[in-house]
């Protein structure tokens, strides 16, 4: 799910003809995809759920179930409902042709088929396909700071909490918030507002680790998950994140302001097995509201309840804890 | 009948699979004279639907088009003289199939 790394698109043939599988791979070198084969309907609607290709050809008249219902299983799961699928039908007659896209599919290809008119209409479904992630993304990402947005860290830390869960391993989270930005916004404008939480969202995410998932809370909070970190580490990071914010200052007509965060930090391995998405929030937010209590520009740790300050000059060594 | 050769077979993408593609031809066209015997009409459909299907992306138009005549026969409940029929000339066909030897 990271926005800047796009993937080698994978496409999925559903013929009960193995000679047709090859021969699209072959005819789809050229464009530098790749090309998976399935000769079972069954076994074909299981592998897109598990792999999720960008592209399903499927055959009408496969050997075991017609393709149209096979069409039919791809657009009810929710796994698979948004990949675009292409019939290859072998019929001449526009009845099954009319039946396919009705079913949802975006085209079909009439076998056998022409290689420039396959290759045409995979790039055309792939670059509807692309358009349609892209939109997709963009309803998880922040205007402003181009950072992911809440409706993204929701439904990612529920995700991120079953992998934690099912593989023991620690999920930390760091709740962070801009120290009196009411005032700032207040002393200088609304413009230089969104300057300095442009400029704070540019220094988190240059300052976290590249697995860390760095989100805009809303207003002026942040959230950061950090996958497979434990409460120490966890904290080093969070301290990093702080320094950096620290450092940087921004400037008002001709005036150096700086600016300063307060954060706090919860671990899944210190709340218990049955933590949730809200608890694992409201368990940050307290070691933040301390942060905030402390007197700002801190980070505070929230050990099962036990809330304390982390040692500004925290050090690295702290990611030799052991893990359970 | 004259050797059968693919109009793709100068294409190097695609040389290696038509030759898998031709090796399999003379099993397949026994294959469908077995089926026949059999009276086994749902495997010589499916059989000749799958040839139908790839021959012509192969490069092979007329075994598409044999393929084709044969799978309508089937279909249509046709009598058995014109099925064999259709089977021989496709049969034929598949086993005139030939490739270049890659060395």
């Amino acid at each position: 799910m990271n926005p800047e790394v796009p993937k080698a698109n994978r496409v999925l043939v559903i013929d009960d003809s193995e000679s047709i599988h090859k021969l699209v791979a072959a005819r789809l070198k050229a464009e530098g995809l790749e090309v998976k084969g399935e000769v079972d309907g069954e076994r074909g609607v299981e592998r897109a759920v598990a792999e999720s290709p960008d592209l399903i050809l499927l055959d009408v008249g496969l050997g075991d179930v017609d393709g149209f219902e096979v069409c039919k299983k791809l657009k009810e799961e929710p796994e698979t409902r948004n990949i675009p699928v292409i019939f290859l039908t072998g019929a001449t007659g526009t009845e099954d042709k009319v039946r396919g896209l009705d079913l949802g599919a975006v085209d079909y290809v009439t076998k056998p088929f022409d290689q420039i008119e396959l290759r045409a209409r995979v790039r055309a479904a792939l670059r509807t396909k692309r358009l349609q992630d892209m939109l997709e993304q963009q309803s998880f990402l922040d205007g402003l700071t181009g950072l992911w947005n809440r409706k993204y860290l929701d439904r990612r830390i529920e995700s991120e909490l079953t992998v934690a869960r099912r593989y023991n391993r620690p999920l930390s989270l760091v709740m962070c918030d801009i120290d009196r930005f009411k005032i700032l916004n207040d002393t200088y404008g609304h413009l230089f507002g969104d300057i300095v939480l442009q400029g704070v969202s540019e220094t988190l995410r240059g300052s976290a680790r590249r697995s860390d998932i760095v989100t805009r809370y809303g207003g002026e909070e942040f959230a950061i998950l950090l996958t497979d970190t434990a409460l120490g580490a966890g904290a080093f990071v969070a301290q990093r994140l702080r320094s950096s914010v620290d450092a940087r200052h921004f400037d008002a007509n001709a005036e150096h302001v700086s600016v300063s965060v307060s954060l706090g930090i919860a671990c899944t391995h210190d709340l218990g097995a049955e933590i949730s998405t809200e608890n694992l929030i409201e368990a940050a937010d307290r070691a933040l509201y301390a942060s905030k209590d402390a007197g700002r520009n801190c980070v505070h740790m929230n050990k099962a309840g036990d809330i304390s300050l982390v040692d500004p000059d925290i050090g690295p060594d702290i990611f030799q804890e052991k893990r359970r | 009948m004259d050797p059968i050769r693919s109009v793709y077979e100068d294409d190097p993408d695609m040389m290696e699979i038509i030759e898998e593609f031709a090796e399999e031809l003379p099993g397949r066209a026994t294959a469908i004279t077995e089926y026949i015997e059999q009276n086994d009409w749902p495997n010589v459909q499916t059989l000749a639907h799958q040839l139908k299907g790839a021959g012509g992306g192969y490069g092979f138009p007329q075994i598409t088009e044999a393929a084709a005549a044969l799978e309508q026969a089937v279909k249509d409940d046709s009598d058995t003289t014109l099925i064999k029929e259709r089977a021989g000339t496709l049969c034929e066909i598949l086993r005139a199939v030939t490739v270049t030897e890659s060395s």
